[in-house]
């Protein structure tokens, strides 16, 4: 199985909550025309959707199962296409591993912390957490300390020097994330 | 505690159940219980004994043994001073719930009785007055989501699911799980402490008899139910 890489998203905030409010609301009123026509479903999908007890039944399930997983793929694609510009893509695998155990990073407070909240999947919605997978987002006063923290220390590795120079020139809120490409 | 010995405690005839002239499971963990009231002509239990033989007890009709057990394990504080202090209400011993009144007010945190009650009675306007209490104690949006998760009326219980949903998703998809029997929902290791530190109380009030725990609780915020 081959490694994942990071990429970055510049968020549009306000479409990301406007996506946000309205998948609860279908899902709160139970309206699988609705639900249907927001995720773009088709075909088997929006059978299961209207077939289903209830549409919030779809995301109770584990992603992790064969037969969901194109549920998840399905919202991820109308979030990405709302809300998220990609705007960077790592070559190195390598990447994660350093950002969360590089010592020179990790012995400056500032950059580990920041770095802890870029691959903390507790900062972005349930919807773009995936099973075993990275995400996390920074607000761009966040993304912009960390750049500058980062370009501060010296000899670092270039998929280090890569990933300072791509937040610096991301614009506005970022979601870092291994699997949206 | 082997099974023969959980018996013997639930009993009272554990090493700690007749030392000293104090009460029983006294002993050498008198100086943890200071401030607690003593018991009054109950049977003998220790300190040893288990929620559970309380609760087996009293679904054997043993209130007395099970008022005992309450007793002796009870820490001041927490659900077991909950229940203590329901089964003195039921038992018309109302010095006893007075003393332990406190100490239930004081139980942190403070949105959790009130929250499982809700979760455990069906009438509306009582439900509505315990989540409302909940609320106004801070809860968590997960727990309030999760109480009207669980409600009979499928409309209450879609929009909960979904409120949990968007709160808490490991959560969601736990109770989901263990509670709504879904198809392929499988527990979210990371929601497991949050499930059972909630389900535990809501269950064991729910074994043990929601009418004296909300009575008791009712007492508790100066409201009769």
């Amino acid at each position: 199985m081959s490694r994942r890489v990071l990429s970055l998203f510049s968020v549009d905030r306000a479409a990301l909550h406007a996506f946000e409010a309205e998948l609860l609301d279908v899902l709160r009123r139970d309206d699988r025309d609705a639900l249907v026509t927001l995720l773009a479903f088709g075909g088997t999908f929006a059978d299961r959707a209207r077939a289903t007890r209830r549409g919030v039944d779809l995301f109770l399930v584990a992603e992790g199962e064969a037969s969901n997983a194109g549920i998840y793929a399905s919202l991820r694609r109308v979030v990405k296409k709302r809300a998220l510009e990609h705007a960077w893509t790592s070559p190195s695998p390598a990447l994660e591993g350093r950002l969360r155990e590089y010592d020179l990073l990790r012995e400056e407070k500032e950059i580990a912390h920041k770095l802890d909240l870029l691959l903390d999947e507790k900062r972005v919605p349930w919807f773009l957490r995936r099973p075993g997978g990275t995400a996390g987002m920074l607000r761009a006063e966040e993304k912009r300390g960390l750049a500058d923290a980062i370009k501060s220390v010296e000899d670092l590795p270039p998929e280090i020097e890569a990933f300072a120079a791509a937040l610096e020139e991301v614009p506005g809120d970022i979601l870092c994330h291994d699997a949206l490409a | 505690m082997g099974l023969f010995d959980r018996a013997k405690a639930a009993l009272g005839l554990g090493p700690l159940a007749s030392t000293g002239p104090g009460p029983p499971g006294e002993g050498k963990l008198a100086a943890k219980k200071a401030g607690r009231p003593p018991l009054k002509d109950l049977p003998k239990a220790s300190s040893e004994a288990s929620l559970d033989d309380a609760l087996v007890a009293r679904a054997s009709g043993k209130h007395e043994e099970a008022r005992a057990v309450l007793a002796a394990i009870d820490r001041g504080k927490g659900l077991r001073t909950v229940l203590r202090a329901a089964a003195a209400l039921e038992a018309g011993d109302l010095p006893e719930v007075e003393l332990l009144l406190p100490a239930l007010r004081d139980t942190e945190p403070r949105w959790m009785l009130p929250a499982q009650l809700a979760a455990s009675v069906a009438a509306p306007e009582v439900r509505g007055r315990l989540l409302e209490d909940a609320r106004s104690s801070g809860a968590p949006a997960w727990v309030l989501a999760w109480v009207h998760a669980a409600a009979d009326d499928p409309i209450e219980a879609t929009r909960g699911m979904a409120d949990l949903l968007f709160a808490d998703a490991p959560l969601a998809r736990t109770v989901a799980a263990r509670e709504c029997k879904l198809d392929g929902a499988v527990d979210a290791r990371e929601a497991v402490e949050r499930y059972t530190s909630f389900a535990h109380g809501r269950d064991v009030i729910r074994r043990f008899g929601v009418a004296p725990v909300l009575a008791v609780y009712e007492r508790s915020r100066g409201r009769s139910s």
